[in-house]
């Protein structure tokens, strides 16, 4: 085949190492971005692992609530108030607080961990308990523990394993571990114990059984979450928030990307990442288009439209990206499989994230090889001679 | 191929910069070239050649004039006019400015690519170009595993692949020794011959002057005669050699003076009898090959001088005005001591006599 000549192609196989040194770059680039966007996927991934874990249609909470883990109370009144409208099948209360923990093994090592408290017969836990698991909590002092919670609680999960009774000290009160349940850690948590409301206030004494920190809303198949919402929303005082499932863990979501510095440093992050790879290509393909301006200059006076010399260093640009990006990718994926054995975060790849970080990967390519491009305008073909 | 006219220019005029930094580098130029001439274009650095080159070779648009290359009105022409009349002509560079991570055969693909030639004429074309300037066996070698000369033939492989009906060449020879200086000279002139192609050579190396069919002199941007140049640098040459070698110079000019009178003056001199006289020269005299040429062609000024007087009725040397302007002359120089006196005069007329000029009197009086 005597096709046209991929002179991009040839002019960066020419200088082999400046073309390694080149895909280092961008691979260091693409391997930041990708650790970056992914801790912060991550992040709000594992914010709201209880919002999704939970079975509801809609939320209730107090509107001073920013977050699950600091939540503020509001009356029960309030949510036993909308079993009264059309559409509602059942309404759950929930406790929430962290409490302290001490280690069974070493009780001298206290740690906060999350307590949930909810009325076992009312629903909403289907997905975290099993149907023992709820019997469990209806004795007295017995919880469930999360099984993905952090190692610093203790070697809870391998007792129960092994078959061996476990019973920990919460805010200075004995309880026993009935079982598990699976949900995994967060920015802001490290573990939890899921009970009875009526453990949960033996645990916390000085809370009211009136004030709950969530409601659970669920309603009656093939209703429409929206316009059920929007007629309690009108018939109730504003002094509790109503959301949708949505709703709620775009506010969880929310305050992490916005309230807290969290999310806009791992964006940071990101953007850093996509400048250190963008100043690596423009650098390169300058100095390859500087060290080509008198062949450039040659091939306009042979005829050659300034046109065809920008598709050059373009060209130049997207082979940079795709020869930086896949070892970017290979070594990415090895950090997540490392890392999330390590923090327990949700930390996966996904295609989506991998196309959406190729893309940013041949868009810094192709902005580096624009700038580098008002070089080539300098190309006077009447220079040659 | 045809014959006609490539390149046609009117009066060309250019400058750089505007205002008050505007600076002429080019005055009223005129001058046209056919197909299959090759036409050398000299001139001292800063002379305006290159601008020329460059106006010609639609590398930049003209401002003033004509420009007419290959039919195309090249004065304020755009872009793509002047990319369409590039893409009609072959460049050869002072260093060859082949791309250094294309192998040869690549670079001349590149011009080839430009033709819009398919793809099996195109394998062959390039086979056949670079066989025809000696590199057959280099096409896969990139251009920095070849020798200077190599490399400027591949540049001329390049320029030709496509049969340009003009080839501009700057300085082909700059970078290169004499013998593969020459090699490369007569190359393109063997090539563009073949292709009936218009050539314009720029160059500074007086060796390869005689391969030129018109040599066109600029100075200062000034189109000069070749007269004009010859005399320049010969004088020049001979000035030197005065100061710094006297003797030799005595020695050369008595030669030639000699070698006039002897072997001139029985009128005619064929060839072999030249060639006899520069044996002569070299082996009894122990000249050195250049010093016989300069001798030959000294005294060769003078035989023509000579021929002049045999061809009483019609010298062609002299028309009407050159008649004039070289009676009047005399008349001027034999004045110039303040009085012209009658053994002047005589003498005056036995000149106008012998190279068969009429004297008309008028000079007399002055």
């Amino acid at each position: 085949m005597f096709g046209s000549i991929p002179l991009g192609w040839l002019q960066l196989k020419a200088q082999k190492l400046r073309l390694v040194a080149a895909i280092m770059g961008i691979t260091f680039a693409v391997i930041l971005i990708f650790v970056q966007l992914e801790f912060r996927e991550a992040l709000f991934v594992s914010a709201v692992r209880y919002h999704t874990a939970m079975d509801y249609d809609l939320a209730m909470l107090s509107p001073k609530t920013d977050f699950m883990v600091s939540s503020k109370q509001f009356p029960r009144a309030r949510l036993y108030q909308t079993l009264g409208f059309d559409g509602v099948e059942s309404a759950t209360a929930v406790y929430m607080r962290l409490v302290s923990w001490r280690n069974p093994v070493d009780p001298s090592n206290a740690r906060n961990i999350l307590a949930i408290g909810f009325d076992p017969s009312e629903p909403g836990f289907e997905r975290l308990l099993s149907a023992e698991g709820v019997e469990a909590i209806k004795i007295p002092d017995q919880v469930i523990f999360d099984r993905r919670g952090r190692d610093e609680y203790g070697p809870v999960r391998e007792l129960l394993d092994a078959g061996r009774p476990v019973s920990a000290e919460i805010n200075d009160r004995r309880v026993d571990i009935a079982g598990m349940y699976e949900v995994g850690t967060s920015f802001g948590l490290d573990g939890g114990i899921i009970t009875s409301d009526l453990n949960f206030l033996r645990l916390l004494p000085t809370r009211e059984k009136s004030a709950i920190d969530f409601g659970l809303i669920k309603l009656e198949p093939g209703q429409d979450a929206v316009e059920v919402l929007a007629r309690i929303r009108e018939a109730i005082p504003m002094d509790v928030r109503l959301l949708t499932r949505q709703e709620f863990m775009d506010l969880e979501i929310q305050y992490w990307n916005k309230t807290t510095p969290i999310g806009y440093i791992f964006a940071f992050g990101a953007v850093m990442g996509l400048i250190v790879g963008l100043i690596i290509v423009y650098q390169i393909l300058f100095a390859d288009v500087q060290d080509h301006l008198k062949e450039y200059a040659t091939l306009k006076a042979m005829g050659y439209t300034h046109g065809y010399l920008r598709n050059v260093v373009l060209q130049e640009a997207v082979i940079l990206a795709v020869l930086g990006f896949l070892p970017g990718l290979g070594i990415a994926h090895l950090v997540f499989t490392k890392g999330a054995d390590a923090t327990r975060l949700p930390l996966e790849m996904s295609v989506q994230s991998a196309l959406g970080v190729f893309a940013l990967t041949v868009a810094m390519c192709a902005g580096s090889g624009m700038m580098a491009l008002r070089k080539l305008r300098a190309v006077d073909p009447a220079e040659v001679f | 191929m045809d014959a006609g006219v490539r390149i046609a220019l009117e009066d060309v005029s250019y400058s750089f910069g505007k205002g008050a930094l505007e600076k002429q580098i080019l005055f009223d130029i005129s001058t046209r070239i056919d197909g299959g001439e090759i036409v050398i274009l000299t001139g001292p650095s800063g002379s305006g050649k290159t601008t020329l080159l460059t106006l010609i070779g639609a590398l930049r648009s003209a401002q003033k004039g004509g420009v007419k290359v290959l039919g195309q009105e090249l004065l304020n022409a755009r872009e793509k006019t002047l990319i369409k009349v590039r893409r009609q002509i072959g460049y050869i560079f002072q260093s060859h400015n082949l791309l250094d991570s294309l192998t040869i055969h690549q670079n001349v693909q590149m011009a080839l690519q430009l033709g819009g030639v398919k793809s099996r004429d195109g394998k062959d074309r390039i086979d056949t170009v670079l066989r025809r300037v000696g590199l057959g066996e280099y096409e896969h070698k990139y251009p920095g595993e070849l020798s200077g000369g190599q490399k400027q033939r591949a540049g001329i492989a390049r320029a030709l692949v496509n049969r340009p009906q003009i080839v501009l060449a700057d300085e082909p020879t700059a970078s290169l020794d004499k013998q593969s200086g020459r090699d490369v000279v007569e190359l393109i002139q063997d090539l563009a011959r073949e292709d009936g192609s218009a050539v314009i050579l720029v160059t500074h190396d007086n060796r390869i002057l005689d391969v030129a069919d018109r040599i066109l002199h600029l100075e200062d941007g000034h189109m000069k005669s070749l007269s004009e140049v010859v005399s320049e640098d010969a004088s020049r040459m001979l000035n030197l050699l005065e100061k710094h070698d006297p003797n030799s110079a005595n020695y050369l000019a008595t030669f030639s003076f000699a070698l006039a009178r002897i072997a001139y003056a029985d009128g005619e001199v064929s060839d072999s009898e030249r060639d006899e006289m520069r044996r002569i020269l070299h082996e009894v005299a122990k000249l050195e090959a250049a010093e016989v040429e300069f001798i030959m062609e000294m005294s060769m000024m003078q035989k023509r001088a000579m021929s002049g007087m045999d061809n009483r009725i019609m010298n062609p040397a002299f028309d009407n005005d050159r008649a004039e302007h070289f009676l009047n002359s005399m008349y001027a120089i034999a004045q110039a001591d303040g009085i012209s006196t009658s053994e002047e005069l005589v003498e005056i007329a036995a000149i106008a006599a012998e190279f068969g000029l009429t004297p008309n009197g008028n000079s007399e009086s002055g």
